[in-house]
């Protein structure tokens, strides 16, 4: 019933037994640009607050690898 | 003999199965670099000292000879009751569908990403959400799209702003699509006005729409591989996206027929204060129970007796409204042996899924050691029209022993709900009721409330039950 269709688009993921759906695959490749533009500007909203308000920012981690 | 259970079968990583009673995951070679990576990066360790996590322990493999392409077998802390999403409220799933984010989000910063979000990931353990498949990691691809982004979606997402937006019982839908609601049926359900909010037009809407579109890869082709480029940031801006829609989705529980019950009847506090002491004392001194399912529980009041004492409880309830702030309240409170759930006890949740086997019915995750039917018969047998003896059965099938509350026809709760119908019950009355469950079970007590015309049995089941939860095949 379910068709690893990862085997087609993802090399080495034969295991992942859930289909990701084409549409939402290419979905998230049309908005990869702007979800990580939002996140950046999140991230220096929250310094900027952060910088004025004097306050522990704990958001460091998440950029720790990017790929 | 080990038994594999029926609803761990679709991922080859491992699967669950039962020996002896006691609950073990084999986990298969071809899973073995997740693993080692999952163990070794401290992922582990970090979420299940947050209690996000189930923690497991490693079993020598020498002890299971013969089991066919195992690379470990671990076993996981058991649960005590598994309960599924079309049984939870509103702030459950809530719950639920932020904890996956969370965890999805931990993942990542340590180079794992889930390979599935399904609701059923997730159960409620010591009054709090807690994953509980542990081979839902895995390694992950430089660049790559989050695999389980629909599903989550189809779990999660869809029925939350269902829930929120048009009505709060369309969380039951997931009993019809088990593996979570179709967007393009979800999209079409959403008022008008949704696609005005930008989350919902992109994670519903839109996410349909390329659904449908590319639903057949003989027609569009297939994707260029740079179109399926995601950097860790751009994943962490979904997840932030589906958190922040998520975070706002709201819907208060209030305005429903049994929402205010203990102050639209004329429940004296005399009467309210007799019928505690009763079961307090049923509970103390007569039976001392090792679980207890508290059947229309309304908002969990005499639950609570049973929890306090820390005696795992489920509050039962049909009215969405009671079991969430029931719910709210256990979370409040950080009460951890009580779980607020929903259920119709005229259609109990049926079993579901694959064979008939994958998601077990109501009464085949029982029984449990005592069950309390307080000002719930008058429902079942005058409001349902089940006969009393039928009833009598059920409840038998349920439980060892049972706390019944008899609620007589003078009561002005009978006479509401025979104001604008024919009275065709000439043996509801207290003799009737006798002779009804006396065939099913033996009276330890009998105790009158005072300050009302309702009576409270202590019965015991004629037949014996095993109430050991955990030989049970989930």
């Amino acid at each position: 019933m379910f068709i690893t269709l990862s085997v087609l688009f993802v090399p080495g993921k034969a295991w992942a037994y859930l289909d990701p759906g084409t549409g939402s695959m290419i979905l998230q490749g049309l908005i990869a640009g702007l979800m990580g533009a939002l996140f950046t500007i999140k991230i220096y909203w929250a310094r900027i607050k952060n910088f004025f308000s004097r306050s522990k920012s704990g958001k460091e981690d998440d950029l720790k690898r990017d790929g | 003999m080990d038994k594999n259970l029926p609803s761990s079968f679709r991922d080859p990583s491992g699967f669950l199965f039962q020996r002896d009673g006691v609950l073990y995951r084999q986990v298969n070679n071809c899973y073995q670099r997740n693993y080692d990576h999952l163990m070794s990066s401290g992922f582990f360790e970090n979420c299940t000292k947050a209690g996000m996590l189930v923690p497991h322990v490693e079993i020598p493999i020498a002890n299971f000879p013969g089991k066919k392409d195992a690379y470990k077998i671990i076993r996981p802390d058991e649960l005590t009751f598994i309960s599924y999403p079309y049984e939870w409220s509103f702030s459950q799933l809530k719950d639920a569908a932020l904890l996956t984010l969370e965890l999805q989000k931990k993942a990542l910063s340590y180079g794992l990403s889930l390979k599935d979000a399904n609701a059923y990931n997730v159960q409620f353990h010591r009054g709090r959400a807690i994953f509980i498949d542990t081979l839902s990691f895995e390694v992950r691809e430089k660049n790559t799209p989050w695999i389980a982004y629909h599903q989550f979606c189809k779990h999660f997402f869809a029925p939350l702003a269902l829930m929120s937006l048009t009505d709060v019982s369309l969380g039951k839908l997931s009993q019809i699509w088990i593996d979570g609601i179709p967007l393009d049926v979800a999209s079409k359900l959403l008022p008008r006005w949704s696609w005005f909010r930008w989350s919902i037009a992109l994670h519903i809407h839109g996410h349909a729409k390329m659904q449908l579109k590319h639903g057949n890869i003989a027609k569009t082709g297939r994707p260029a591989k740079n179109d399926l480029h995601m950097t860790t940031r751009s994943l962490l801006g979904l997840l932030e996206s589906l958190k922040s829609a998520i975070t706002k989705f709201t819907w208060e529980p209030k305005g429903s027929e049994w929402g205010d019950y203990y102050s639209n009847t004329n429940y004296s506090d005399e009467a309210k204060s007799s019928k505690k002491t009763i079961i307090e004392d049923f509970i103390d001194n007569d039976i001392q129970p090792t679980s207890v399912w508290d059947l229309g529980a309304n908002e969990g009041v005499f639950s609570r007796i049973a929890s306090e004492r820390k005696i795992f409880t489920i509050a039962f309830d049909i009215d969405p409204v009671a079991v969430e702030r029931n719910y709210r309240q256990m979370r409040q409170s950080k009460e951890e042996n009580l779980l607020p759930l929903l259920c119709d006890l005229s259609s109990p949740s049926p079993s579901l899924g694959w064979m008939c086997r994958e998601r077990m019915s109501l009464p085949k995750r029982g029984p449990t050691h005592t069950a309390m039917a307080l000002a719930l018969i008058h429902h079942i047998v005058i409001g349902n029209n089940v006969p009393m003896s039928s009833f009598a059965d059920f409840l038998c099938s349920l439980c060892k022993f049972l706390i019944i509350e008899f609620v007589p026809k003078s009561d002005s709760q009978v006479q509401r709900l025979l104001a604008t119908r024919e009275d065709i019950f000439p043996d509801y009355h207290l003799a009737g009721f006798e002779k009804a469950f006396t065939g099913y079970f033996t009276t330890r007590k009998k105790v009158k409330v005072q300050g009302s015309d309702r009576v409270i049995f202590l019965f015991k089941n004629k037949i014996t039950l095993d109430d050991k939860i955990s030989t049970r095949i989930y």
